[in-house]
């Protein structure tokens, strides 16, 4: 067998013997979240063959077993639930065994408690979905990080040989694109022969009738007309918003741009890019913001509503939504980030793009548009002549967009009266200031002197309870401050506007 | 797949469980099983709603033609989500996704039941989950959502507007409702609904009614009494009723005495003990001669979407005074046109005196109660949609 070969069925190289015990370790339904809504799938497939499967997750689930299974605690505690198992099915994401963020000594103490656990009991599976390459590499650790000299090197050195051995103390790691497999050996030194390339989509199911009229009904989408969808949390390494911005102009065309998912409220970053996108969809004619949960069977809706998914990650490791789209044989359009190239890249009727400008080409080749720009279509667009301060006047008011503050609708480039900027129009900014503060950082946990590190880390977690909230209360403070400060200037645009025009 | 094989999920199951939703689905058990369905119910091992204990051994049974299949209840969280939960509500905020995920699984989980329905979903044409707001419920619901049918018995409470429940509400095949305004609070709630039908449910006609027997056999004199029966709990506004029922024969000139029968414990202060009777749980039979013998059935449960005690007290006779805050009973008094509503404890003492003092209008008043029950809320007629509704399943 090729290694870049996947591979099917949900056992391993030889498949389990029927009638096994098996434990699959993973985060579990109905909590929502994506390795679980893979892993179900997995296990459903599993217990169907025969198998006698028990689950553990991470957290209190549908899952049989609940155990925290983050660092050397949660790895022993694991170590321990595996005796009495044939086989073990770990769904690997560094989330859930390592701290996060996690540190050099964390990566060391979780590290060899993992491989510890992973050796002692039952033959086990790493079913891989996300890891840092770096962590296997001292050198690229050493480079990523503010520190340096010798104690750091050797650290670094012993944390990245904790972190391989997890991956060689399991008896096969399980991947779904070539590049990962590639990864395992060369970087984590696996042993090639036990890499294996999985399909992703290997025990997924379709959940609809591959229907897209009656999706689209179901929907509220227009039954004509070219329909993109961008589908999965609402997170900025996603990168939704590339997508809205290179539809451009493609509403002209009878296009549309549907963005759906959910916003995880407690990640602020995640609230921050959300306000982004409703400013990109007021802006943008036909780009559509669905926010909200998504079951497992609307997902499929609305891929088979689509006539192309469009993955416009930033980073990703590899995509469920890519294999659901496949499952539907919807089109794809993806970045070329992470393991998707290799993941769709062998179905022709699939784009892998470099950039924005190919994001934009592709899109617009999508909708049939002949000749289609061979960059994306110019966003800035000036009355009368471009200046200083009609630029920085635009760059204020993308900014604040960006920023989540309601602006004035109608883009530079959309040619409304309206949206164009007007030279000399900078205003006093009320919000630059407090723009200007930088973050609430937390206490921090660093000296030159051995061994205090430790000692200041170890009252960072003993005053954390205490510490954080006051911490978390003044950042929000901050963004609060910041989105008055920014709507009261784009009030003041507004008034000086009226007042101009009298 | 049998086209004619469903699967019913219930949070509890059997005779001796007390809760409206499950009692209902026991009766569509085993009068789809008398229609030909193929009936497996899929449910816990627990009797009790406040201990989830496993009180029936988890196995599989048969109860007249209807396979039930137990699966044990695992209850070994702490509770702190919830308590989180609730104290962010109670400072007004709302609850994130998050929290309102770790809400759910901080309680009682059932996952042999989970992987039951995840095994063998395709086999059945439909699975029915009900009440929305148990675990069972949500995490059955959605493993399978294109031949699952929730039955939501949606209650105007601040759970129904969790996020977390919108693909349950949105994603599967479909809703049955009870009653035309739940129909309307779900609209409010969720437009985006799944396809929504209103089932109704039933309510079995006894052939006829012992009233001075139940009298007799419980040691109850003549003296006329209202009725209450079902959960004493806070959660159906027990308390708010019994501290409404004391206030009102502490004026000594109210000639009735309050009746209960239910599960839930009654605390009644001293100086009325003779005055509230509690009779614990009673047979099928003694609860239809229970209604029959009242002057009046109390219902002062606000987040009712069915109410069948107020059913069961038209079908034999029996006036009803209800909380008007309840939009479902109210809407079922308005226009059935024999019940009354109150709003505060100024209208129950108001509403309790009508029937001691003019006990001939209070009988007149519940005289179009029956046909009310029997022209909308018989079983056959609810079968009848019922199987419409499966057989339209794909």
């Amino acid at each position: 067998m090729s290694p870049a070969s996947p591979t099917t069925g949900s056992g391993t190289v030889a498949g389990p013997r029927s009638g096994q015990r098996i434990l699959v370790v993973t985060p579990y339904p109905p909590v929502r979240d994506g390795i679980g809504a893979y892993a179900v799938q997995q296990v459903r497939s599993l217990r169907r063959q025969g198998h006698d499967v028990e689950v553990v997750s991470p957290w209190p689930s549908a899952a049989h077993h609940h155990l925290a299974l983050e660092g050397p605690k949660g790895a022993k505690a694991l170590k321990k639930l595996m005796a009495g198992f044939d086989r073990v099915i770990v769904h690997f994401h560094p989330d859930v065994f390592y701290a996060n963020p996690s540190t050099p000594t964390s990566r060391i103490s979780t590290g060899t408690a993992l491989a510890s656990a992973f050796r002692a009991g039952p033959p086990v599976e790493i079913r891989l979905h996300e890891i840092d390459r770096r962590w296997a590499s001292a050198t690229e650790q050493v480079e990523a990080s503010s520190r340096g000299g010798f104690v750091a090197t050797q650290v670094f050195e012993q944390a990245a040989r904790a972190s391989r051995s997890v991956f060689k103390a399991a008896d096969e790691i399980t991947v779904h694109v070539p590049e990962h497999q590639r990864m395992m050996i060369d970087s984590f030194g696996v042993d090639p022969g036990r890499v294996r390339v999985v399909d992703h989509g290997e025990d997924f199911t379709r959940r609809v009738p591959d229907d897209q009229a009656a999706a689209r009904a179901s929907l509220g989408l227009p039954a004509e007309g070219h329909v993109f969808v961008c589908i999965g949390f609402i997170q900025p390494h996603k990168g939704f918003d590339r997508a809205a911005t290179a539809f451009r102009g493609l509403s002209d065309d009878g296009a549309s741009l549907h963005i759906v998912g959910s916003v995880r409220l407690d990640d602020p970053s995640a609230v921050d890019h959300q306000r982004e996108l409703e400013a990109l969809a007021a802006q943008i004619p036909s780009v559509h913001l669905h926010l909200g949960f998504v079951s497992d069977e609307a997902f499929d809706r609305w891929i088979v509503a689509a006539d192309t998914i469009v993955l416009p990650y930033r980073h990703i490791w590899s995509s469920s939504v890519a294999e659901r789209a496949r499952l539907y044989r919807r089109p794809v359009i993806a970045t070329r980030v992470g393991g998707l190239a290799d993941q769709i890249g062998e179905h022709p009727e699939n784009t892998v793009v470099d950039d924005n400008a190919g994001l934009a080409r592709a899109m617009a080749a999508a909708v049939g548009r002949e000749g289609a720009a061979t960059r994306p279509i110019s966003t800035w667009e000036f009355d009368g002549p471009v200046d200083r301060s009609a630029v920085q006047a635009e760059v204020h008011r993308r900014a604040a967009a960006q920023r989540g503050i309601k602006v004035k609708t109608g883009s530079a480039a959309e040619g409304s009266g309206a949206g164009r900027v007007r030279p000399g129009a900078v205003p006093e900014h009320v919000a630059t200031p407090l723009r200007r503060l930088r973050a609430v950082p937390p206490p921090p946990a660093t000296s030159a002197r051995p061994g205090v590190s430790t000692v200041k880390r170890l009252i960072r977690r003993v005053i954390a309870w205490e510490v954080d909230p006051l911490r978390e209360q003044l950042i929000d403070l901050q963004r609060a401050s910041v989105k008055a400060a920014e709507t009261t200037d784009a009030r003041l645009d507004e008034v000086t506007d009226e007042l101009d025009e009298r | 797949m049998n086209d004619r094989r469903i699967a019913l999920v219930p949070p509890r199951y059997g005779p001796d469980v007390v809760g409206g939703a499950e009692l209902v689905l026991r009766e569509v058990a085993h009068g789809l099983t008398a229609r030909g369905w193929q009936v497996d119910v899929l449910t816990t091992c627990a009797r009790d709603h406040h201990t989830w204990a496993n009180h029936y051994p988890a196995a599989t049974t048969d109860d007249a033609g209807v396979t039930v299949k137990r699966f044990a209840v695992v209850d070994d969280t702490p509770g702190t989500a919830r308590a989180d939960l609730v104290r962010t509500m109670t400072l007004g905020e709302a609850p994130t996704l998050a929290q309102q995920e770790a809400w759910m699984n901080d309680g009682l989980r059932v996952p042999d039941l989970f992987h039951e329905i995840l095994d063998h979903a395709e086999e059945y044409r439909a699975i029915v989950v009900s009440p929305y707001l148990f675990w069972t419920s949500f995490a059955g619901g959605l493993i399978a959502p294109e031949r699952t049918i929730v039955r939501p018995c949606l209650h105007d409470e601040p759970e129904a507007r969790f996020e977390l429940f919108e693909p349950l509400v949105t994603g599967v095949a479909k809703l049955w409702l009870n009653t035309e305004p739940e129909a309307d609070l779900l609209d409010e709630i969720w437009p985006a609904h799944a396809p929504a039908e209103i089932i109704g449910e039933g309510i079995p006609v006894p052939g006829s009614y012992d009233p001075s027997g139940f009298r007799r056999r419980h040691g109850l004199t003549d003296r006329p009494f209202v009725l209450y029966a079902g959960r004493r709990e806070g959660a159906k506004n027990w308390d708010a009723l019994l501290d409404g029922f004391v206030a009102a024969i502490r004026k000594e000139d109210l000639d009735l005495d309050l009746v209960t029968f239910g599960v839930g414990e009654v605390h009644v202060p001293p100086d009325v003990e003779g005055r509230i009777v509690d009779l614990g749980l009673l047979t099928d039979r003694d609860k239809d001669d229970a209604f029959a013998a009242a002057s009046a059935y109390l219902q002062p449960s606000a987040m009712e979407s069915f109410s069948r005690t107020v059913m069961e007290a038209w079908l034999a006779g029996t006036p009803v005074i209800a909380n008007a805050a309840s939009a479902v009973v109210a809407w079922h008094c308005d226009r059935s046109g024999a019940g009354l509503t109150y709003d505060d404890t100024t209208e129950l003492e108001q509403c309790l005196r009508f029937i001691a003092e003019a006990p001939a209008e209070a009988a007149a008043l519940a005289v179009p109660g029956r046909q009310y029950v029997l022209d909308h809320y018989t079983w056959p007629a609810t079968l009848d949609r019922m199987e419409a509704s499966l057989e339209a399943m794909p």
